[in-house]
């Protein structure tokens, strides 16, 4: 009827539009320069210190990763952000060190040596089991949550979920500080699996560690995500997810059983960070009550730039996010400190010049 | 039947049993004692309180949980046996509980394993407390039968309380009484007399006068706490409450304010001494531009990235502020000292009671601000957003000025409460703007309710006057605040002093067309 009107709102959304991407252009082309400046004509690092931080950055995008697809998960089937789920990470953690330390007392002499400890003894079944412990730490953790927390406040709207879960985010931080002490713990490892330990490469001449902590997480993390995508792809749990995730109702009428398919996704992604924090203990080697805390917000901000509820978007964003982290600083000659500050700065980044993400679909307005 | 009540019995059970051992575990059974100790009149605060308080204390949990186990059965008939049964599982239940971890951790004390190397919460004193300075075997055991008996005896409790005639009659006889006493004619004609709203007024503008004078430096900072977290409440509820944006690094604001305020009005680092009001003025604008930057982006995204970005915005500010790069520009992890209080026609005010006055007028002048921005068109718009953004667009609302000027105003705000804060202190560091500023004004504006003016000063005097009050809870605060946040809004989402919504006219609205419809 109006038209004028209409072809008037449909010109501004489009101008926004080209400001959005204008300015993603203007900035991307400031860092771009940048990281030229620094790498290329200063040339302040070797190719082995680049080789260093990218290898830094996959173990850690790995990680990232698997907190980031819980956050996918529960996101797609809630359109909520689970606050805490940082926080499920660092109880994962802390199952992990206190396996460690559990079987490090109990003692299994040998005949060659009389001091030798479970842990030592048994390494491999060692690691199994402190994973083993984590897994099921963090998710019951991410049940119970979801039953007390989430669950009576399903139809309610999304600040009230919002503030529930930081409510229980908070909850979780100062319990683990009041039961374990706000001082840093060292877990220490099997020692087969010494921080310090792993296959030395040369390149340009200078040698490069790559430790076997860092390949161990690596491939767990790859294999639990290839896992992770069987599950949601072939399994009828899986299909029941994403059933939900597209419409609630209607998957209910198809005879999926809501309740239960929302309670199994916080296990499973509860799982995921679970593993992902016990990698983080065994590889970073220090766990205490704020150990969840910015992982979570980081993998929150991968989940956001593969394109939030999109489960292999949350994987390249994690991978992503760790190797733009820890390749950041150098290739933009800034401060070691400030590499938290670059997490931050892509979320915003990413929300200014493309918010549903690289591999987003064009989400509705209800979702974004 | 029975196995009904059993059921619930040993569900409530469980629940407390789990709540108690880490009440235990956190250290909470010696603080909670110390609570009762308060309470009943006790004087230290730190020592390690007397075991009749524990005793006390563990009573009460019992009979917590035999009442809340023994509530009106849904189907069977509201018998004491009913009660009884569900009381004491509960009780017994709990009872095991904490017998249970009371043994472990009597047996390992009395073989001198410490366990303060992976729990340091659990001190010795805190399990001969726990154990009533028995050993581990009777401990547990007097700790088991206490349980159950103050289970049976809080059941008992709320069953008669429940039924018995005399009381009903009595609470109804006392709601009546007062209810009559509101609603008379003498009570009724004083407060609708339009005098007496100046004689109130002249009545609470004299305590605020005189009260700073007399109660002494101490409480002057508390309040003056309380006050600043009034500020910084009224302006989260702009955005939170009003508009419907929940902004979780509301710190950063207030960060930039106190920052910006002591920049320009302290002689390190930059040698700046600018005039207390101008410092003041620029400082809020500043914060103000914040807001306005940071929701340029994402303001027209749904509520949910605004809480994120502005919580990974707090922590840039705060990483900004400790790194090496900005210590030339900010003095880095060090802090500013010696920031300027107010000034006014060349005289200096700094004492404790003039900062006192200076935020109750602060908080005067915001309130003022809030209640006239609240019946605003303004304040409508954003009523309209935070019901539905889509119908407040096709009503001509521009959602997106709006809630811009929402979060912007919000900063604002909390940029005058950080100014205060910096200039009180004469002090500002990094760690002054920790994340857990942003969680008490949330857990303030949502205890008190939302989108409510006197909600906020209920909440602000609750939850940062009370804990000064009880020093007893200090570790566990941020612990009550997550359980708190988690609580209220499961049972009460709208705060304890609900706004008062609009919705009047639409149901009036809905009779007018009613009407119109049969005639």
């Amino acid at each position: 009827m109006d038209k004028p009107t209409s072809t008037s709102t449909k010109g501004r959304v489009r101008i926004e539009r080209y400001v959005r991407t204008f300015v993603g252009i203007v900035i991307s082309a400031f860092l771009l320069w940048r990281v030229y400046n620094v790498v290329v004509l200063q040339h302040s690092f070797g190719a082995d210190t680049w080789v260093r931080f990218g290898l830094s950055g996959l173990i850690l995008g790995g990680m990232y990763a698997l907190i980031a697809i819980g956050y996918t998960l529960v996101y797609g089937i809630m359109f909520m952000i689970n606050f805490a789920h940082g926080e499920v990470m660092m109880l994962g953690a802390f199952g992990g060190f206190f396996t460690f330390e559990a079987l490090r007392f109990i003692p299994t002499p040998t005949a060659a040596n009389p001091e030798l400890n479970f842990l030592n003894a048994y390494p491999f079944l060692s690691v199994f089991l402190a994973f083993l412990v984590g897994i099921f730490i963090s998710s019951m953790a991410g049940f119970f949550l979801e039953k007390i927390a989430y669950r009576p406040l399903r139809k309610a709207p999304r600040l009230i979920l919002l503030i529930t879960a930081i409510g229980a985010s908070t909850f979780l931080q100062n319990l683990a500080m009041l039961l374990f002490g706000p001082q840093r713990k060292n877990v220490v490892n099997p020692d087969i699996l010494d921080r310090g330990a792993g296959w030395i490469v040369s390149i340009s001449g200078k040698d490069v560690l790559i430790s076997y902590t860092g390949v161990f997480s690596l491939a767990l993390s790859a294999l639990l995500m290839i896992g992770l995508y069987i599950v949601v792809q072939r399994t009828k749990l899986g299909r029941a997810m994403r059933a939900v995730a597209l419409d609630k109702n209607t998957a209910s009428l198809m005879g999926v059983d809501v309740d239960d398919v929302v309670s199994k996704t916080f296990i499973i992604s509860g799982a995921l960070a679970g593993a992902a924090g016990v990698m983080w203990g065994i590889h970073m080697g220090l766990v205490n009550h704020y150990t969840g805390f910015l992982p979570g917000i980081k993998a929150f901000t991968a989940a956001v730039m593969g394109g939030i509820g999109n489960i292999p978007g949350a994987m390249l964003g994690g991978m992503l996010l760790g190797i733009i982290e820890s390749v950041g600083p150098a290739g933009l000659g800034i401060d070691f400190q400030l590499k938290d500050v670059i997490a931050f700065s892509i979320l915003v980044l990413v929300l200014i010049v493309r918010p549903s993400g690289i591999l987003g679909e064009k989400l509705s307005e209800e979702k974004l | 039947m029975r196995s009904s009540a059993l059921d619930k019995g040993i569900r409530t059970g469980v629940i407390f049993g789990i709540v108690i051992v880490t009440m235990f575990l956190i250290g909470f059974t010696v603080a909670g004692a110390g609570l009762v100790g308060k309470f009943f009149g006790a004087s230290s605060s730190y020592s390690t309180p007397s075991l009749v308080y524990f005793v006390i204390f563990m009573i009460l949990i019992g009979a917590w949980a035999g009442s809340s186990a023994s509530t009106r059965p849904l189907v069977e008939a509201d018998t004491f046996k009913y009660a009884a049964t569900t009381g004491v599982s509960a009780g017994l239940i709990s009872g095991l509980f904490a017998a249970v971890i009371g043994f472990i951790f009597g047996t390992l004390s009395a073989n001198r394993i410490d366990p303060r190397t992976y729990l340091p919460s659990v001190s010795p004193e805190s399990i001969r407390m726990f154990l009533f300075n028995q050993n581990a075997l009777t401990g547990s055991l007097m700790l088991l039968v206490l349980l159950t008996a103050s289970g049976l005896a809080g059941a008992a409790l709320s069953f008669f309380l429940r039924n018995s005639d005399r009381v009903k009659s009595g609470a109804r006889k006392a709601s009546d009484s007062v209810s009559g006493i509101v609603q008379s004619q003498r009570v009724s004609s004083v407060v609708n007399n339009p005098y007496s709203r100046y004689v109130f007024l002249f009545i609470v503008a004299a305590v605020l006068i005189v009260l700073p004078r007399t109660w002494g430096g101490y409480w002057n900072y508390v309040f003056g706490t309380v006050g600043i977290y009034i500020i910084l409440g009224l302006g989260l509820n702009i955005i939170t409450g009003w508009a419907g944006q929940l902004v979780i690094g509301y710190v950063a604001f207030f960060a930039i304010g106190a920052y910006t305020f002591a920049l320009l009005t302290a002689p390190e680092p930059h040698h700046l001494t600018w005039n207390f009001w101008l410092a003041l003025g620029i400082a809020v604008l500043v914060s103000a531009l914040a807001g306005l930057l940071i929701g340029l982006p994402i303001l027209n995204l749904r509520g949910d990235y605004l809480a994120i970005v502005t919580l990974g915005f707090a922590e840039i500010i705060r990483i900004l502020l400790k790194s090496d790069l900005m210590t030339p520009y900010t003095a880095g992890p060090r802090g500013i000292r010696d920031i300027a209080g107010p000034s006014l026609l060349g005289k200096s005010f700094l004492s404790d009671v003039d900062f006192m006055y200076l935020i109750i007028l602060a908080v005067l002048v915001v309130t003022f601000l809030a209640n006239r921005l609240q019946n605003s068109r303004t304040g409508k718009a954003w009523y309209a957003i935070n019901l539905d953004e889509t119908v407040a667009r096709a009503t001509g609302v521009n959602a997106f000025t709006s809630k811009l000027l929402a979060l912007s105003l919000s900063a604002g705000i909390a940029g005058l409460a950080g100014v205060l804060f910096a200039s009180r202190n004469q002090f500002t560091g990094p760690d002054d703007h920790a994340l857990m500023v942003s969680i008490n004004v949330i857990c303030l504006v949502i205890v008190g309710g939302i989108g409510n003016i006197p909600g906020i000063f209920l909440g602000a005097f609750a939850l940062k006057g009370l804990p000064e009050i009880l020093r007893e809870t200090e570790s566990f605060r941020l612990l009550i605040f997550g359980v708190l946040l988690i609580v209220m809004m499961r049972l009460r989402p709208e705060g304890f002093l609900p706004a008062k919504r609009p919705e009047l006219e639409k149901a009036s609205a809905q009779n007018t067309l009613e009407k119109e419809a049969q005639s």
